[in-house]
């Protein structure tokens, strides 16, 4: 968690922002309560502008939470690890990468082929593969709820390979395995095509043309990522494959493309550069060579296409959306500012120093600001992730984005980070009034 | 009766400029208060009066010339140290009293000495000590919309005696009150003077609130023009002046 934290310097800012914030509202409650409570009673004299600052804030934390997220998922899985990093080998010459099986041969560590010059640097579970299988419930009526995408893998690599899913239920994975015919849904999957755990499916291919399978669902997912994904054995698929060229007397079209991806994982950026080295120049892989890649390269190749839009939301839409907040917050603060004029003066008078008035001012605008960010995230948090089931912006392969913890720092630094630039100004005018010119007005 | 002097104004001059136009408001002007007394200050509008207490009260700096409050060039110090001064020294009065409609009377009160490090019960025992002083402890939790016009002015008096300063000065206090309440005011400052020996500045444009100042000054187109009164003093402060005086509203260092 810690060095995803340090991965990203965003979210890190957000966390210093929201650490200083907390420890500085804590250091003035302990320290003047009674100011504290002059702050929250300036708040509530004008109960109904402080609503609708705090509601605009809320949005504007909303949107931005939701954006970010989008991004941060995306620059998480593109940002090189330091170790422990995964390797993604596919096809060099063609997209979509469609290997031969025995490819996986000689990276599978428990492989007899196992390239020895790999030895010590992958281990039995550092190693994985893919095949993709995309197929359909009812092969005359093609809709959405009908579709089935599935990973076709060895099972005993679910926990040691696929993101997210090291805590799966081991027994899960077990019964998997030991159903030769065993498929895992996500909830969402589960749910669109209206089945139960125990009953069977008939799946007809759309790209395995003739290869169609009957699976009984052994389990589901877990909700999140994989919600719309299913997993299923190789074991069973490899089989199949096997019965169509013996029932056919020819091998499937696709029988040596069913590889679609190896996963492979490394120690670190040393390793990975020697692992590289030695496959792709490996002789083994010569009649279909291969290309290594960190798996943030490889997602980044399959992000190009959108790079574009990713930059304008990055760098137009977000900025823009806490300019507004800023301009919200700078705006009703000047009002109220402005309204307490003679007030501000009045404390002038009482022997309190422009400092102070300026730290009451900004206390205001950030205690508003931050528990409406603060708010707002953990309502964002709570709804993307547990009422809507994510962000359904599909973009490459995901399907659906969630709110990381951290957002909650994001809404929190976010509001009360956008309060104090846009009060420090009306603040800063009210330090600096001039206590005789408003009284000579007064009077 | 009076002592050394604890407000010495030494040659003031204050110009405000107006666009091209500098305008003069006071022009050499020299003044000093013996501790203790009561001073009133008069002449008509634009003649300097509330320009002038502003500078004693460290509102406002001269362009020219020195204030000094006891040992203390107050017209040298910083914005900020100012401010830190004022909060032990002066207790000013406004004829509008300018109480914070959020806060109620006690919270009012109070608000001086959040600047200064008393504990919690220090000042509350104060703040109680100065509201009886005006006698409003029935009226404290009362915010300043409920309470009448002299009410809400025993609570400016309250909130600017409640530090114990050196120098108590209001400008025109009974300004805003009708007659009954202005003579309510002007007896609770006669024993804030007798009964606490403080020195009062009272800027006023009412001939019956300046008779009860031992002295009055006249300012006239930002020069002075002095004459001595000897308005009576009102006979013996009451209870909670005197009280303030037994409980200590305790001097906040200097």
């Amino acid at each position: 968690m810690i060095d995803e934290l340090l991965a990203n310097p965003v979210t890190l800012l957000c966390v210093v922002i929201s650490l200083a914030v907390v420890v500085a509202g804590l250091v003035f409650a302990v320290t003047s309560p009674r100011m504290l409570l002059l702050v929250i009673k300036n708040l509530r004299r004008n109960l109904g502008r402080t609503t609708i600052t705090c509601l605009a804030t809320m949005v504007l934390v909303a949107m931005v939470t939701m954006i970010w997220t989008v991004i941060y998922t995306l620059d998480m899985v593109t940002t090189e690890k330091s170790k422990d990093f995964k390797l993604v080998v596919t096809e060099r010459w063609q997209i979509p990468s469609q290997m031969p099986p025995t490819h996986a041969d000689y990276l599978n560590p428990e492989s007899p082929k196992f390239l020895p010059e790999l030895k010590g640097m992958i281990g039995p579970n550092d190693f994985m593969t893919w095949s993709f299988y995309g197929g359909t419930l009812d092969p005359t009526k093609f809709t959405r709820e009908n579709l089935l995408f599935m990973f076709v893998m060895n099972p005993k690599h679910i926990r040691s390979m696929m993101d997210d899913l090291d805590t799966l239920d081991p027994a899960l994975v077990k019964k998997l395995g030991d159903t030769r015919t065993g498929v895992l849904l996500g909830p969402e999957r589960l749910a669109m095509i209206n089945k139960k755990v125990g009953e069977r499916i008939k799946v007809t291919s759309l790209n395995y043309k003739g290869i169609n399978l009957e699976l009984e669902i052994v389990g589901e997912l877990p909700a999140g990522r994989y919600d719309q994904s299913a997993i299923m054995s190789d074991a069973y698929f490899n089989d199949e494959l096997d019965k169509y060229a013996r029932t056919t007397g020819q091998k499937h079209p696709l029988d040596n493309k069913r590889l679609n991806l190896i996963w492979l994982r490394v120690r670190d950026r040393e390793t990975f550069s020697k692992v590289g080295e030695i496959v792709e120049n490996s002789p083994y892989f010569a009649d279909r060579p291969v290309k290594v890649e960190t798996a943030s390269s490889g997602i980044g190749t399959w992000l190009a296409p959108y790079a574009d839009i990713l930059w304008r939301v990055r760098w137009i839409v977000v900025p823009a959306i806490i300019v507004s907040m800023t301009l919200v917050v700078a705006n009703a603060i000047s009002i109220s500012v402005r309204e307490r004029m003679t007030e501000m003066a009045v404390l002038k008078v009482l022997g309190y120093r422009p400092g102070t008035i300026l730290k009451l001012v900004l206390g205001e605008s950030m205690l508003v600001g931050g528990l409406a960010g603060l708010g707002s995230a953990v309502l964002t948090y709570a709804l993307v992730n547990f009422a809507m089931g994510g962000i359904k912006f599909p973009i490459a392969f995901f399907p659906a984005f969630f709110v990381p913890a951290w957002g909650i720092a994001w809404g929190f630094a976010l509001g009360a980070g956008t309060s104090a630039v846009g009060s420090f100004l009306p603040a800063w005018s009210a330090r600096s009034v001039k206590v005789s010119e408003v009284f000579s007005k007064v009077t | 009766m009076t002592g050394q002097p604890i407000v010495r104004v030494r040659g003031i001059h204050k110009y405000f400029t107006r666009g091209e136009e500098k305008i003069d408001v006071l022009k050499n002007l020299s003044l000093e208060v013996p501790e203790g007394e009561f001073l009133g200050l008069m002449g008509p509008s634009g003649s300097g009066k509330t320009t002038l207490l502003n500078l004693i009260a460290g509102l406002d700096r001269p362009s020219a010339g020195e204030v000094w409050i006891r040992d203390q060039l107050i017209s040298k110090m910083s914005e900020a140290d100012l401010a830190s001064w004022r909060t032990r020294n002066i207790g000013f009065i406004f004829q509008f009293y300018h109480l914070l409609p959020v806060l109620t009377a006690y919270e009012n009160v109070e608000l001086p000495l959040l600047l200064l490090p008393l504990s919690s019960a220090e000042r509350q025992k104060q703040v109680l000590t100065a509201l009886d002083l005006v006698s409003l402890t029935n009226r404290m939790h009362h915010r300043p919309g409920q309470l009448s016009g002299g009410q809400q002015q025993r609570v400016g008096i309250a909130r600017a005696v409640v530090t114990d300063p050196t120098l108590i000065v209001a400008d025109e206090p009974t300004g805003d009150l009708d007659a009954h309440s202005a003579e309510e005011i002007l007896n609770l400052l006669c024993e804030l003077q007798k009964s606490l020996r403080k020195t009062i500045l009272l800027v006023t444009h009412d001939p019956r609130a300046a008779e009860r100042a031992q002295r009055i000054v006249h300012l006239d187109k930002g020069r002075l023009v002095e004459g001595d009164t000897s308005t009576a003093i009102r006979p013996a402060p009451v209870g909670a002046a005197a009280g303030m005086q037994e409980t200590g509203i305790k001097q906040q260092g200097t």
